[in-house]
């Protein structure tokens, strides 16, 4: 641990989780999480359990400000049912999903809306859930996939997904 | 995932936890998650970590661990921030800086809710917080920044809790959606905040004796000039 562990642990945070080539130097206590064609790493600070967001819910105080709370939570479900092919392994890397998979399984846990009401709700989700490591979105292919931040889910978290998995419609 | 955190120590944080008590290890954690993750400043009542002068001594410990500091704020209550050091070490690399437009927008909602009220007199402390709101009708028909940038910048800076929706009761109903300043400016430190203050005036009226004032207390490193 040096203060160039503490200034990386900082620029993770300021910019969320950071690609780095496989032979970069890391800094202490954050998962290294390999890309599947093992071009790249991912960098995710790993907070010992005690440490992490979900402490917020026992204490009962808020937590980071989230545009359209109830769609992107629905469309990051949708992007698990279609990115997470095999629930009973580990959630990262998934696969990709084409946006209009990933619209179908939104609609089908969203209100009637008009398509171009539910576009326009999907759109702006998975933008947001991208700029902050939820998701990655290849915007010219219209591919989506799980982000970095998905593999952080702990043992308790995942097995409520995979409930969660189980009961949505494909 | 590396092996000493597999065996349940922690790098980073076991060599300040490791000579805490369990319970005064889960407190200390506890308030971490709170000062981190918490949109809010966290008031020092609801945590035993931030209430005691030791325990939150090693809480500020852990918090440099990781380049971050607590930050005090009015009324009892803690936030976090990053360290002054760290703070400079991340401008001056260009980490992650928002965009122009994002800073453009930020600075107008901070001028029209601090800035002016505080120079009225209506406004105390040096906090870049206010409950004075800023409407973004105002924003757009008076600035002069392009039009169709500025909602989309105000939607980030909402995400990043530097500007906040302003509450609609008892606000008058013709100035439409209005913005306070963000959560998130709690995290900035005294020095922090102090900076702000002065490039706001070296930008504002750069010919006033109080910028003068600045300019001549002002000690930049040759490395960081211009970054702030």
């Amino acid at each position: 641990m040096s203060d160039d562990d503490a200034l990386w642990w900082a620029r993770l945070r300021s910019g969320g989780p950071r690609p780095v080539s496989p032979d970069s130097a890391y800094p202490a206590g954050v998962r290294r999480l390999v890309e599947p064609d093992a071009g790249a790493v991912w960098l995710v600070p790993d907070l010992p359990d005690g440490a992490r967001p979900d402490v917020l819910d026992e204490l009962g105080l808020p937590g980071a400000h989230v545009d359209q709370r109830g769609d992107t939570a629905r469309v990051l479900a949708a992007c698990l049912r279609c990115c997470w092919t095999e629930p009973s392994g580990p959630v990262w890397p998934g696969v990709g999903a084409q946006l209009d998979d990933v619209a179908t399984a939104f609609r089908s846990i969203t209100d009637n809306r008009d398509e171009r009401a539910l576009h326009a709700a999907l759109l702006g989700a998975v933008r947001r859930l991208a700029g902050s490591g939820w998701l990655i979105f290849d915007e010219d292919q219209r591919v989506v996939r799980l982000g970095p931040r998905v593999a952080m889910w702990n043992a308790a978290e995942l097995s409520s997904l995979r409930e969660l998995w189980r009961s949505m419609p494909r | 995932m590396t092996a000493s955190i597999d065996d349940g120590r922690h790098p980073v944080f076991e060599p300040v936890l490791a000579e805490l008590s369990e319970r005064h290890r889960d407190e200390v954690l506890t308030a971490f998650a709170a000062v981190e993750h918490s949109r809010d400043p966290v008031p020092e009542a609801q945590l035993a970590a931030l209430r005691d002068a030791t325990l939150r001594r090693h809480l500020r410990q852990l918090l440099g661990r990781v380049g971050r500091t607590l930050v005090p704020v009015a009324g009892g209550q803690w936030t976090s921030g990053y360290t002054d050091d760290v703070a400079a070490r991340l401008t001056a690399d260009g980490w992650n800086a928002l965009p122009g437009i994002d800073r453009a927008v930020l600075v107008l909602v901070l001028i029209h809710s601090v800035a002016i009220p505080r120079s009225q007199g209506l406004l105390g402390g040096d906090s870049w917080t206010s409950g004075h709101p800023t409407s973004a009708d105002e924003l757009i028909r008076y600035s002069q920044l392009p039009r169709g940038e500025i909602r989309p910048a105000l939607g980030r800076l909402r995400a990043a809790g530097l500007v906040q929706a302003a509450p609609s009761r008892g606000r008058q109903a013709d100035i439409g959606t209005a913005y306070l300043p963000g959560p998130a400016l709690h995290r900035l430190t005294p020095a922090a905040r102090q900076r702000l203050e002065h490039q706001l005036i070296l930008a504002a009226a750069p010919e006033s004796p109080l910028a003068a004032a600045i300019r001549a207390r002002q000690v930049v490193p040759p490395d960081m000039d211009g970054d702030e």
